[in-house]
């Protein structure tokens, strides 16, 4: 049997054709198809929502908003857009791929420009694949990966980042200093890297202790990294020294209230 | 679909297009169905506040279009004009009859004259389950709508179907029964009708009071347009002169062209700017071939044989500000001049025909009902009044607001509660733009490809194209709204509605900020104590903050994470056709 992707669409209140409405919950034909998740603005898609929609078994997951500059909420969809591209970078961490992943633009009365990117993402999805997530046997590493993400797109410091982005970059801070977007990538993009890191360890030792070593066979990673980032949880309150065997210290996660 | 649901009902925080329509038309309600693609229900909800959406759409003044932000930036939006469409839609795909409410009220109420404030007060106390019957004295039911408007601004058909529709509702309408004549404030009490409510608006046109007025071939607009939709043959001859700047000195001037007329002049006493007439009208006017005179009044009209030959005028320059604010025109003596003419016909102005009705209820001038202006009672207990025999000639749509306000206190009044409680509310007009500059400021608006609807011939199939087309137009035209106020309250949805508010978990705060900074509405502030706070008049429940929260401390209150996340797995076990 073809392969039929399972694609989620976070698609805005006003922005979704009613021909494409129809086609979701009904047998009209002649209209593409995807699984159509209706919200205000899709300035309200929580990064943590896409995640776990992934976690689910879907194969791909497109939002569709207003075309900028037009938004409902005036900026909305820019909004969501930032959500994304981190998200793009955070899901390319665990493994899966981030071209299941898309943004675009049309308005409701653009039938056709919804049903040609669809179709175009449909496309890119079928040529990837299944997602690795779906099916009866999900890759469990990757499976790890995205909850880890999850942790990482729920926590604070990923989400002020986001969320200041648009202020800092456009606008300046509170003395008026605008931040370089090349320079706010650069921290955006180190603050992914190691904040995954560090929720995967946090993720590993709660399920069982674990050693520097053994955490740095399982994630790939060099022990010496893994050592800074373990620092940086016990100093968070995040992570204790469970026991030492032989001569290496074994790690355990605590608890956070 | 429950009126209950929506947290804003009583709220009266509204967008300048809704605050400045006299029949509190949910503008902003229909206009955001619109940009969805929603015809049939935007013209759905334009029925909850009022029946006419076609023929407002073709004829209103639009107080809402002129009130409307967007024109600080570029245009207003063409709100008048979606209207049009969307019952156009609606009427020629086919209205689907509704069903009669059924009567909950014994007490029957009458209704004089089948006007827009007549028909209203039926549509809205029909609505409310009263037996009401409608007593009209020309032969169609309709009034100004039907009569004084002309074909070519609002074709009857048009004002035939939104008729309709409210007999559909139940509403009975008898035609040919003249008030004063055939029935009576007496009769109809004696009938059982326990309320009435007079609106035979002004039907009468004003008389120019100069010499020669009676002569063959001078015509009163009102009477004019009333022959001409009866059907009534009029010779205009060739050279037709209207005398003023009104509504329907230009509807008069039109109707002449197509009567055959080969010149048609407007004079008028004041200059272009004091023109009572729709801006559009004028233009249309001019365009038709209508030539306009300023700054003059006739003196006399002279005759030859009975029969008018010539009008003599005279110039006039403005003084000063009169009580209408306008320029008041001033003769200049000796300016005598005349032209030549087959036709005059004088739009000077419309009366109330008021020698029907009991002087008891007439004013001192004896040119309208006096009323309580804001419950609309007569001084007689049980009979009530409103439209152009209480406002002297208005327009339409405040025509309908009166009739809706009518029919509230009748209701009241048949209830026995107090007609004043709560009648006067304020409305407070809100935009609620944070940041006018954002929108200002933002590149140009991403346009809809230029669609030419010509009114070329075209096979079923192209119809269809082009209908598909102009919605597509209309769509686009919707989106330029710029949804001043908080909620559209088009009372579509349940769970996914812009009256959600997003709720702040203060055990979870931290006062980041980040939450105001994203809120693209400025609904949310920090208090005193660095805690964010949603202002719930303003927020539109997009959901924004929500995404947003670092610490995850805002959720929805409908529209939860938990609530998308179920949808989503309800969407990814969905089989598919």
């Amino acid at each position: 049997m073809m392969f039929r992707p399972k694609i989620i669409g976070f698609i805005c209140n006003w922005s979704l054709p009613t021909e494409v409405d129809l086609a979701n919950t009904s047998r009209i034909h002649g209209y593409p198809k995807i699984r159509v998740v209706r919200v205000m603005c899709v300035g309200r898609i929580d990064p943590v929502i896409v995640l776990e929609t992934f976690a689910k078994g879907a194969d791909g997951v497109l939002v569709i908003g207003c075309h900028p500059p037009d938004c409902h909420y005036i900026e909305g969809n820019l909004q969501a857009e930032r959500k994304i591209e981190m998200l793009k970078k955070l899901i390319s961490q665990t493994g899966l791929e981030p071209e299941r992943l898309r943004v675009d633009w049309a308005y409701a009365s653009e039938v056709e420009r919804f049903t040609k990117i669809i179709n175009d993402f449909r496309n890119q999805v079928t040529a990837l694949g299944q997602s690795p997530l779906a099916g009866e046997k999900p890759d469990e590493n990757i499976l790890a990966g995205i909850m880890a993400a999850k942790v990482v797109a729920g926590d604070s410091r990923l989400r002020t980042l986001v969320g200041r982005e648009k202020k800092l970059v456009e606008e300046g801070d509170v003395y008026g200093e605008k931040v370089g977007q090349e320079e706010f990538d650069k921290v955006m993009d180190e603050s992914i890297d190691v904040e995954y890191v560090r929720s995967r360890i946090h993720l590993l030792v709660k399920d069982k202790p674990m050693s520097v070593e053994g955490l740095a066979k399982h994630l790939g990673l060099d022990p010496k990294n893994v050592l800074r980032h373990i620092v940086v949880l016990r100093q968070r309150g995040l992570l204790a020294l469970d026991r030492i065997e032989g001569e290496d210290p074994i790690y355990i996660a605590l608890e956070v209230m | 679909m429950t009126v209950v649901s929506c947290a804003f009902k009583n709220k009266r925080r509204l967008p300048p297009c809704r605050a400045a329509c006299p029949a509190d038309v949910n503008v902003q309600g229909y206009i955001a169905l619109l940009q969805q693609g929603k015809f049939k229900e935007s013209v759905e909800l334009i029925r909850k506040s009022m029946p006419f959406p076609a023929i407002c759409g073709r004829v209103c003044f639009s107080p809402c279009q002129d009130a409307c932000s967007r024109k600080n930036i570029d245009q207003p939006v063409g709100i008048r004009y979606l209207k049009r469409l969307a019952a156009d839609i609606e009427r020629e795909q086919g209205r689907i009859k509704p069903d009669p409410i059924p009567k909950t009220h014994s007490e029957k109420v009458a209704i004089v004259g089948a006007g827009p404030a007549g028909l209203s007060a039926a549509y809205e106390l029909v609505k409310l389950g009263y037996p009401v019957t409608v007593f009209e004295r020309m032969p169609e039911p309709g009034g100004i709508m039907r009569y004084g408007i002309p074909d070519y601004r609002l074709q009857k058909f048009v004002v035939a179907n939104e008729i309709a529709y409210i007999q559909d509702l139940g509403v009975e309408i008898k035609t040919g029964v003249e008030f004063g004549k055939d029935v009576q404030l007496d009769s109809l009490r004696n009938e059982g009708y326990e309320a009435i409510f007079i609106a035979n608006g002004a039907q009468v046109s004003r008389k120019l009071g100069i010499p020669g007025e009676d002569l063959k071939g001078v015509f009163h607009a009102v009477e004019f347009l009333r022959h001409v939709s009866l059907g009534k043959t009029v010779d205009v001859g060739e050279k037709v002169a209207v005398i003023g700047g009104g509504n329907s000195a230009i509807d008069g001037a039109c109707t002449s062209l197509r009567l055959g007329a080969k010149e048609v002049t407007i004079l008028y006493r004041r200059s272009r700017n004091e023109m009572p007439a729709l801006p559009h009208e004028i233009e249309a006017a001019k365009e038709e071939g209508v030539k306009f005179h300023f700054l003059v009044a006739p003196k006399q009209i002279i005759g030859e044989g009975g029969r008018i030959k010539l009008i003599e005028c005279l110039r006039m320059e403005l003084g000063e500000p009169d009580a209408s604010g306008r320029r008041r025109p001033v003769p200049i003596q000796g300016t005598e001049h005349t032209y030549e003419v087959d036709t005059v016909i004088a739009g000077i102005g419309q009366l109330s025909e008021t020698s029907c009705l009991p002087s008891i209820l007439l004013d001192e001038r004896a040119r309208a009902i006096s009323v309580d202006p804001l419950t609309l009672e007569t001084k007689i207990p049980s009979v009530f009044a409103g439209g152009d025999i209480v406002t002297g000639p208005a327009s339409i749509i405040e025509a309908i607001g009166a009739g809706k306000r009518a029919a509230v206190s009748i209701d009241r009044y048949l209830n026995g509660e107090d007609l004043r409680t709560g009648i006067e509310e304020e409305i407070e007009e809100t935009i609620w733009v944070k940041d006018w500059e954002k929108i200002t400021k933002k590149p140009e608006r991403y346009t809809a490809p230029h669609v030419d609807i010509g009114r070329q011939k075209v096979s079923f199939e192209e119809a269809d194209e082009l209908l598909a087309k102009t919605k597509e137009v209309a769509m686009f035209e919707a989106r330029r709204c710029l949804e001043c106020g908080s909620c559209t309250e088009c009372l579509e949805r349940e769970e996914l509605c812009e009256a959600d508010k997003a709720v702040v978990d203060e055990t979870l705060c931290t006062g980041c900020n980040v939450c105001a900074v994203v809120c693209p509405i400025g609904a949310i502030k920090k208090n005193e104590i660095g805690i964010a706070q949603v202002d719930e008049d303003m927020c539109k429940g997009c959901g924004t903050c929500s995404a947003s929260c670092p610490e995850r401390a805002i959720t929805m209150r409908r529209f939860t994470d938990a609530q998308i996340v179920t949808n989503v797995i309800a969407a990814l076990g969905r089989e598919f056709a």
